[in-house]
Parts: C-alpha cells; structure tokens; sequence
C-alpha cells in the first residue's frame, strides 16, 4: 500500500459518500497503531459508524480503543456541530425578538456551507500545535475539506474587521459568521493543510468512470490551494477470479478495468493502490486487518441468491402516468445516477403514448443525444451546468462587483464558486422548462434542495404578498414555490443507492425538502446487485448486504419507493433504459 | 459627527448572490455609502442573518421588528433616531442628514419640476 508509506503528521481521505472512506481510514489507524506509532482517528462523516467499526462508544471526544494499544479516536457530527453553530448566534436572540425573524436566520444558516464551515471549525484545534495533539504521530481524518471551504479561509477579504469588529460592510460572510476561534488559529490549520511535509490527501474513488471524472476535479481543485501531496486509492474493485462465476460480475470486472485504464489524464501521475472488493462488512478489528490483504471469496457462509420483494420502476411511472402531466424532479447526491434514473422513468412514460419533455444537465450528453427523437412523444434537452454558471458569474460580476474594491470583489468572486451558485443557476435555467408541465410531463434530472428553496422563496414570499392582494380581485397567482410544494403538480424522486451512507443522505436531503414544505413523491434505489440477482458469491453477499438497506428504506424513509437493478451493459439508449423499470425474474445459471 | 446605522434584512450568503437576482439598488446604495464615508460620516451595516444580537439589543430597532416585520427592513437610524424605513436612502437624503451639500448633481427648484414655468 503506497498510501501508508512513510505517513506524514496528518492523513486527510477523501471522496463521495458511499466509496469507503472511513473503513480505509479506520484500517489505516489500526496499522499505524500496530507499528507502534500513536494516532488520532477524526471521523466527520454523517454516518460515523467508527464506533461501530470498533465496538465502543465515542461521540465527540477523544476515546482511547481499549482493543488497539496506541490508538484514539473522535467522531465530529457536522450536523450537530451545524447545530451548536446556528445557536451560537441565534441562541442570544431568541426569545428577545420575533419567531419567524429568528427562524429566517436560522434558515439561513442551514446550508451545506454552513454544515461544512461548521465541521472544519471543530476540528481546528487538531489541525494546531497544542496540548490536545502533541500526543499524536499520526492524525488521520476520514473527510477533508472542499477547495471552496479552504479557499475562502484564505482570503483576507474574509476575515478583515469582521471576526474582530463584528461588523462589515461586504456581508460576504454568512457561514463564516458563527466562527469563534481566533484568526490566526484559522490561518495555521489552513497553513498545516497547504503543507505537504506535514499533509497527504488520500482521494478514494471507485472503478468507474463518473466517480473518477469527479475525483479528478476534487484533485485539481484542492492541488490549486496547496494540497500538493495527493495519493488515489480505487476501492471495492471486483477481483479477477469473480468474473468466471457469472455473466454480471463479468460485465463489472470488465467495466471496472476499463475504467482504471482509462483514468483521467490528471490522476494518472499519482501514485495509486487498488484495493478488491471485500466479501464480508468491514466491521471489527479482524475485518480491518484484512482490508489492505487480499482474500479468498469463499472465507464466509455465502447467503443464497437474492430475492428482493421490491417494486420495479414501471409501477412507480404508473403512479406517475396518472396524473396526466406534471413535473418530475430528481434529487440526490451525485453519482447515484439522476440522471440515468430521469431518461428511464421519461422513455418509459413516452413509451406509453404520453408527452415528455427530458431535461438534463448530464455533463456527459451522450444519453441526450442518444434519446433525442428515438421516441415519437419524447424531446430532450440539454442545460450545461458549466455555463449557466459561468453566464450567473458574468451578470452578478458586472452588475455587483463593478462598486466592490479589490478585496471585496476577491470575496464575491469565492462565494460565486460555492455548490450554491450552480444550484441556482441550473435551477433558473430549467425555471424557464417548468412551465411546461401544465400540459405534459416534464423530468429533471436534478433539483435545489430544500434550502435554496427557501432562500430563492425568500423573494417568493413578495410574490405571495401581492398574490394575496390579487386574490380579492379573483386572479389566479401562483409562485413557483407552491407549484412544487403541491404534490398535483410536482412530483420530487430521491434517488440513492443501497448502501449506508447514500441513504442516509438521501434521508437529509429529504429532511431539507420537508422544511421548504415539499414532501418527496417516491425514493429510486439505483443500481442494485440484489435486484440483478447474482449468481457470483461476492456479489450475492454484496447483494445481502444491500438488503438491509432497501429494507431501511422501505419501512423507515419512502412513503413509495422502487429498485433498479444494476445492468449488464450501461444503460444507454431507449432498450436498455425500458430494462432499468423491471426487476427480472429470478433464474438460476 | 453623525452617526448612521443601517439594519439590513437577512442577507444570505454575501451580498445576496444566493438569492435569486442582485438587486441594483443595494449596489447603488453601496456606492453611497463609500461616497457619504468620504464624507467623514460613520456608517455602521448590519446583517439580520449575521449579527442579530444588534437587532435584538436595539430597543428601537426590535421595536420595529416587532411592529412591521423582517420584510420591513431595512431601518435606518441617524444618531439612534429612525430616519428612514422600508427603503435604503438615497445619496441626497444621506448628503441631507450630514449636512453636505452635493457637488455633482445641481439642487432642483422646489416650485414645479418638469414643466417650463421657472
């Protein structure tokens, strides 16, 4: 394991949701630890289950592991940290003035930014020379911050007069507001980052093409801020002698190797580990030591072939089909396949004689263009997210940043960059496609969430003032807010995959809907090996596993829900798409 | 020396690019403010989002909040006074309550702007 090789002080690992991020670094301490060295495990990961992984409680505060000589560990909730964050400055107020003005601020506070900005604070003091880390060798985290986070750190324009005066005039500052340590504690974690003697980003990915497309930007974006010491793992790689047991693990083994030969031109220089996909959970110490070793298939009892008890797509588009018309928004994070998901359930619904207009911003547009006019009643259409963005950038620059001095405009320029601004811009984009839905179905493969709802509602809630002043005099008004708060019009479909991470920010996601009043339609649970019933051993105990989760999904957080199996070929074009919306029969090879 | 204060709504995330349109007035009223500082007057912003303690330890202001509502902002308050309410001044009201006069634009006759009778 390159990685591991002469370890510097701090370990960041980072990559989407779902990739593995935690087991790795959990297994990486636990080596560490066992040659001797003292380490620190940081987990900020929503779904920390580093207690888990080790059979004790640890919550946020450094927990020695009685199993592990030389190891502790920290579990930092960046929701809670969010929490405690937002009461920090709306705690004083409360009480003292109005509850919807309070609860506007505590809106406004409730972003990912903010979630974000919040968990690096917390985690500051480790990143510092002090009494709390001069025990360690090895601090080792299991997320590291965006490029935007740790860009915005660096600018002075963010800092000047504000955290000091409590006061300024750029109100650039929103999630930065509620920081509370000195800024030069700030700057030194910020140093330590951009350090590569005393920092290495470890970036984990899987084998797939998407997942290393976005890998690649992560690379490049935080290389430009001073993260220069980057290592890549590929995880849960499909081992060769898998791909002998049957016709779907050998259609992922060569879609996997197809992909690492094919990396990105810009992760290829950086020095890679591959590590297989593992037949059993990664929980326990045994577990861990065996995740950097490779291990027969057949070690554990193989559960039998799946059978999940779970509706197909094709009856989710029925429900759909009902209604006519209407709007269908995909939701979730990215790559879980919203895309893909958006062209299944619009194939399907023109291929029963209906209007559909898919819209998408897939920055690939192969599918687009592989669908358009394929099917008599279907059109497509295509938003680049990359340039409405850019168009977004131009106007606000030219109309704001024309009276702003040189650091403010610095400022402005940062904020234009946050996962907000695209949201935003892709969203006004597709605005103008809405309309449509009175008269036919239109789907989009992605959505704002619930905060950028409210926040774009903001200026909504005018809109509704003089809506009320219209409605004495019988005209009809609606907001774009109401057309997506009423499940007539719009129907929202959270997409995830089976697995515990994905779902559980599906779940947050879904949490942020219901406070901007929009309760989602039906949960998608995308590429599901259980579905596609596999034959091979790994992929059936992947398929067991998968099962707890659907289950989860099905009883705890989907009033309706559908699976989609994992296919054989990428589902391009209208056959293979139509095959996305059934299950198939079990059939023994 | 005069003191004004300006009790924003809440702004989200800078300058209100989060929000859906820049709104040309808040620029323009940056614009004034700069010129009215060079003015030697002291101007103090405050985010409702950002520093609501402000608001709520302003008897005046918490009063209004109280009375009218978030969607009233901003307030403007001229020596703890309220000068203005609902809208952001412009830069003759702001020359007017610091007592300078304005070099650019030439003072209109009050009698009957527009038409041609003086």
């Amino acid at each position: 394991m390159r990685f591991i090789e002469h370890p510097p002080h701090f370990l960041f690992f980072t990559g989407k949701g779902g990739v593995g991020k935690t087991s790795i670094a959990c297994a990486t301490a636990v080596k560490l630890a066992g040659q001797g060295h003292r380490v620190l495990l940081v987990s900020t990961d929503p779904a920390s289950n580093v207690g888990q992984v080790f059979g004790i409680d640890i919550g946020n505060r450094i927990t020695p592991i009685p199993a592990v000589p030389n190891l502790s560990a920290l579990e930092i909730d960046p929701q809670a940290a969010a929490q405690a964050y937002r009461d920090r400055i709306v705690g004083p107020v409360r009480g003292l003035l109005p509850d919807t003005v309070v609860r506007g601020i505590e809106e406004q506070l409730s972003g990912a930014c903010t979630t974000e900005i919040a968990a690096f604070d917390e985690f500051t003091a480790l990143l510092v020379e002090s009494s709390l880390t001069a025990g360690y060798e090895h601090i080792i985290f299991d997320t590291a911050p965006t490029g935007h986070t740790i860009r915005l750190l660096q600018l002075p324009g963010a800092w000047s007069g504000f955290l000091e005066a409590g006061k300024g005039d750029a109100s650039c500052l929103g999630p930065l507001a509620g920081l509370e340590k000195q800024r030069s504690q700030y700057k030194a974690a910020v140093d330590a980052l951009a350090d590569p003697q005393k920092t290495r980003l470890i970036l984990v990915a899987r084998a797939q093409q998407a997942t290393l497309r976005e890998v690649a930007r992560t690379h490049e974006e935080l290389a430009a801020v001073g993260l220069t010491r980057q290592y890549l793992i590929i995880n849960g790689v499909l081992p060769a002698e898998e791909a002998a047991q049957d016709a779907l693990a050998k259609a992922i083994f060569d879609r996997e190797q197809r992909a690492i030969a094919t990396i990105p031109p810009a992760l290829a220089p950086l020095p890679c580990d591959i590590l297989a996909l593992k037949p059993f959970n990664l929980v326990g110490l045994d577990a861990l030591g065996c995740l950097f070793e490779t291990v027969a298939a057949n070690t554990t009892e193989t559960p039998a072939t799946p059978n999940p008890d779970a509706p197909s797509l094709a009856t989710l588009v029925d429900g759909i089909a009902a209604d006519g018309h209407g709007l269908v928004m995909l939701m979730g994070k990215g790559g879980v396949g919203k895309t893909t998901i958006a062209a299944a359930i619009a194939v399907e619904l023109a291929h029963r004689g209906l209007p559909v207009h898919l819209t998408t911003s897939d920055p690939a547009a192969h599918l687009a263009e592989t669908l358009n006019g394929s099917v008599d009643t279907l059109t497509v259409s295509r938003i680049d997210p990359r340039i409405e963005t850019e168009r977004y950038r131009e106007q606000v620059l030219r109309t704001k940043g024309a009276q702003l001095d040189a650091q403010g405009r610095a400022l402005l320029e940062e904020d234009l960059r946050s996962p907000c601004t695209e949201e935003i811009a892709v969203f006004q984009a597709f605005s103008r496609i809405i309309r449509e839905a009175g008269r036919k179905f239109v789907v989009m493969d992605t959505a704002p969430t619930g905060h950028t709802l409210l926040l774009l509602d903001a200026t909504g809630a005018y809109h509704r003032e003089i809506a009320r002043q219209m409605g004495s005099k019988g005209v009809h008004f609606t907001t774009p807010m109401m057309q997506l708060q009423d499940p007539k019009q719009t129907k929202v479909v959270i997409t995830t995959l089976a697995e515990s991470t994905p779902v559980l920010e599906a779940a947050n996601l879904q949490n942020d809907l219901r406070r901007a009043g929009i309760e989602p339609w039906a949960w998608v649970i995308n590429n599901s090996v259980a579905a596609a019933r596999p034959a091979s051993p790994l992929l059936r105990q992947r398929a067991s596993n998968e099962q707890v989760e659907i289950n989860a999904v099905a009883s705890r957080h989907a009033s309706r829900f559908a699976v989609v199996p994992m296919l054989k070929e990428e589902p391009i074009g209208v056959s293979r798409l139509l095959e996305l919306t059934r299950i198939p029969e079990v059939s023994r090879e | 020396m005069k003191t004004i204060q300006i009790f924003d709504p809440a702004l989200c995330c800078s300058t209100g690019v989060c929000g859906v349109d820049v709104d040309p007035r808040l620029v323009q009223f940056s614009a004034d403010v700069d010129w009215a500082k060079q003015q030697g007057a002291i101007i103090e912003r405050f985010n409702l989002s950002q520093q609501p303690l402000v608001f709520a330890e302003n008897a005046i202001v918490r009063g209004y909040l109280e009375r009218s509502g978030q969607e009233a902002l901003p307030l403007v308050l001229l020596n703890d006074e309220v000068a203005l309410a609902g809208r952001y001044p412009n830069r003759n009201e702001l020359a007017r309550w610091l007592g300078v006069a304005i070099e650019v634009d030439a003072p209109k006759s009050g009698c009957c702007s527009g038409s041609k009778c003086c």
